[in-house]
């Protein structure tokens, strides 16, 4: 598992940092075409240098960028090399290339169509940060790009699941990644989501923010283990999201330890802790990191791993002492999910295999 | 999570509903497909004025906004909502018992002119309305439609580019191949949107002509929309709950061609693979296909790969591209020729090529008029961006 963050992208220094109740830092962002102002954490520069080059990245938007560092480093973790003509890959995006498609869509509006340009517009194709990702890692084989809410990751792992039910796929690479940009934040700001920019230091709001996210699933056992993964029932009132996530839960198995949660400053936080109870210990990654949307199920995802590897929670003072964690996820217009993921030589739990 | 691999389930087609320009519902499509009705008229939704091209083939508004119940909440609905909700609600005519676990569908764009209403609106200085930002979202349309017909079941949406809908059917039938689902809701939509009419006019994919799939003077797609809903069903399930059987998915092939973002790569290994994966699925020899409905766009490049690959795997097997008539509805092309080939299967006719005159691949194209045939199993194709390729085998209910 692998992630390109705001706090930086080795998993287990960013781990260190989310334990120390470190934040990355915000910054302001600019609408040039109505002045509005936004708070947002961006990943470094620096922490993309080490992406090695390739002919595919030379006009790819940074998303592109962001999955292909995930990607390369998910799979250079891989014990064993998986067989190209064996691995899928599987790609989680809400926004998508919204830099390239807002710039494009701006040359159509200033300048009149005979302008636009054709070397923008396939960058603004969903899938195309999967597809350079695909000639990257010289993937031949099957490739999905799923869209959605911010609950898409829940999806896209659920499909890479179902993929791994087949005999033609051994190896799945689940990778996600979003940019930031200010059309994107613009929205919502108008959807009253965004922290106030004045008030940088209020919990309501989220602040926006970009990355990545990528994990290898296989059908052999490893330390780590999702073990069920349930995409939820929509809904269509922010009224009815606790309800939503409420069955979630309830078809996830027991004897969870602690949630991973999506809050985010936003109506999501009173839906998630509705659904789990006020007993079990829940950390949202996005606190410290930001929204980022369609990556941000895959910090999730790593964050609980690592909270289950480490026996630590961040902001938790009660130890996760439970061979179980749930990642629960709402996305802001409708979507939900959640799975439990476990690691199997739990020493709380030797029986729990 | 459990792995078990049980890969030996039949799966049945028992409903379908289709909006697309060549009619609402499956009657009407099945019609201008006999009569070989071109559907490509003036663009209306946007100025083409600085555009090369100038058509399109479009769904009639006024037609499908009537059809919905248009209460407060359904007025700030996108219009692929509409279409969505169109196919939907012949679905559900046809199977009013159906409740999908979950919708795995197609789409390119979803709401995409809700989003160049923003842009515009907010460099206009103006308010924009929540309503756009909340009805964009590429899951909105079938989450919506769903809820109005009181379906409340997880959406996956794959953006796969044209081969979206091809690639969803697939999923869905390997998934319940596999034992994961026992019913799933399975198709594609996109409405067609200013920003993908100049994408495709500025790469000079699209053509100011008329669409001339495999024609030697072939020079470009014309773009289209629409929906298309497949009810698909685990075939021991739909039979013995006495479910009439349309048809069957029988095999499904995917792969990537890696060649370029937008380029397929000339020889046609990539389709070829698809298509030989999806027959090997279906455990089918290529002359055992009768028909193939092909991904078609005439466009140079496309045509040149796919005519390629049908002819080194399928020879003389008759093929059409349908998109002649309907132009390429990108996400929804995939699920809306699912559909055709059904109706195809079903009448037991070739459904045409047309505004063809000669070609310069020897295939046999279904040229300009529909044929009546006899054919069990079909095939249907669709490339996207990105270098994804899909293929799925369909075989008559009649077994």
């Amino acid at each position: 598992m692998s992630w390109v963050t705001p706090l930086g992208s080795n998993v287990n220094d960013v781990w260190q940092r989310l334990v120390a109740g470190e934040a990355a830092s915000i910054e302001i962002l600019e609408n040039e075409q109505n002045g509005a102002r936004y708070l947002v954490r961006r990943v470094p520069a620096t922490t993309m240098a080490h992406l090695p080059p390739h002919a595919r990245l030379r006009r790819a938007s940074a998303i592109s960028r962001f999955a292909a560092a995930a990607g390369l480093a998910a799979l250079a973790e891989a014990k064993t090399p998986p067989s190209l003509d064996r691995i899928a890959l599987v790609f989680a995006i809400s926004n998508g290339g919204v830099i390239y498609t807002r710039r494009f869509y701006a040359e159509i509006v200033k300048s009149g169509a005979q302008s636009a340009s054709p070397l923008l517009f396939p960058e603004t194709v969903f899938n195309a940060p999967a597809s350079h990702l695909t000639a990257i890692l010289e993937i031949s084989g099957a490739s999905y790009t799923v869209v959605g809410d911010g609950a898409v990751g829940i999806l896209a792992l659920k499909l890479a699941d179902d993929l791994l039910a087949s005999e033609d796929v051994d190896t799945c690479l689940v990778v996600a990644a979003e940019e930031i940009d200010s059309l994107v934040c613009e929205a919502y700001r108008q959807w009253r989501f965004l922290r106030d920019p004045k008030k940088p230091e209020t919990p309501r709001g989220m602040i926006m923010s970009e990355g990545a996210g990528a994990v290898l699933l296989k059908r052999s056992e490893g330390e780590m283990e999702i073990d069920q993964i349930v995409p939820g029932a929509n809904f269509f009132r922010r009224s009815e999201a606790s309800a939503r996530l409420g069955g979630v839960v309830s078809r996830l198995k027991n004897e969870i330890g602690f949630c991973v949660g999506s809050g985010n400053g936003t109506f999501i936080d009173r839906a998630e802790r509705a659904a789990v109870g006020d007993e079990m210990p829940v950390y949202s990654p996005k606190i410290a990191l930001g929204e980022s949307v369609g990556a941000s199920v895959f910090w999730q995802l790593i964050t609980a791993a690592k909270a289950l590897e480490a026996g630590t929670l961040p902001g938790s003072s009660k130890p996760p002492i439970n061979s179980h964690a749930m990642v629960l996820a709402c996305g802001l217009n409708q979507q939900t999910g959640g799975l439990t993921l476990r690691r199997r030589d739990c020493p709380a739990f030797p029986g729990s295999r | 999570m459990n792995f078990e691999v049980k890969t030996s389930r039949r799966v049945a087609i028992v409903a379908a509903g289709i909006v697309s320009p060549l009619g609402f519902g499956l009657t009407e499509t099945l019609q201008s497909l006999r009569q070989a009705r071109d559907c490509v008229t003036p663009v209306t939704a946007f100025s083409v004025e600085k555009t090369r091209c100038k058509t399109a083939a479009q769904i009639d508004d006024g037609r499908l906004l009537d059809k919905a119940n248009r209460s407060r909440q359904d007025r700030r609905l996108h219009r692929a909502s509409y279409m969505v909700m169109t196919a939907l609600a012949e679905l559900l005519e046809r199977a009013r018992e159906f409740e999908p676990e979950i919708a795995i569908v197609g789409t390119t764009s979803g709401g995409m002119s809700f989003g160049e209403n923003f842009y515009r609106t907010l460099g206009n200085g103006g308010a924009c309305s929540a309503a756009l930002i909340a009805n964009y979202p590429p899951q909105k349309q079938i989450v919506d439609a769903m809820e109005r017909f009181g379906i409340n079941a997880p959406a996956q949406v794959i953006a796969n580019a044209c081969a979206s809908g091809t690639n969803a059917i697939g999923h869905a039938f390997n998934a319940i191949r596999a034992g994961r689902y026992q019913r799933i809701l399975a198709g594609g939509y996109d409405a067609l949107s200013e920003l993908v009419f100049v994408g495709f006019d500025s790469l000079q994919a699209a053509t100011p002509e008329k669409c001339r799939p495999f024609d030697s003077n072939r020079s470009g797609m014309v773009l289209g929309e629409g929906a298309a809903l497949l009810a698909l069903e685990e075939f021991e399930s739909a039979r013995s709950r006495g479910a009439k059987i349309l048809g069957e998915i029988i095999g499904y092939g995917i792969s990537t061609d890696n060649h370029h973002l937008t380029q397929p790569n000339p020889d046609g290994s990539g389709p070829r693979r698809a298509m030989e994966q999806a027959l090997a699925q279906a455990e089918l020899e290529p002359n055992q296909v009768g028909y193939i409905n092909a991904h078609g766009t005439a466009t140079i490049l496309n045509d040149i790969a796919e005519g390629k690959a049908i002819m080194e795997l399928f020879g003389d097997v008759p093929v059409s591209s349908t998109k002649s008539m309907m132009g390429h509805s990108l996400g929804a092309a995939g699920a809306i020729e699912a559909a055709v080939t059904l109706l195809a299967l079903e009448h037991q006719f070739l459904p045409p090529n047309i505004n063809f005159r000669d070609s310069d691949l020897p295939l046999n194209i279904v040229a300009n008029q529909a044929r009546d045939a006899q054919f069990d199993c079909a095939v249907s194709n669709s490339f996207g961006f990105g270098g994804t390729n899909a293929t799925i085998v369909l075989r008559s209910s009649e077994r």
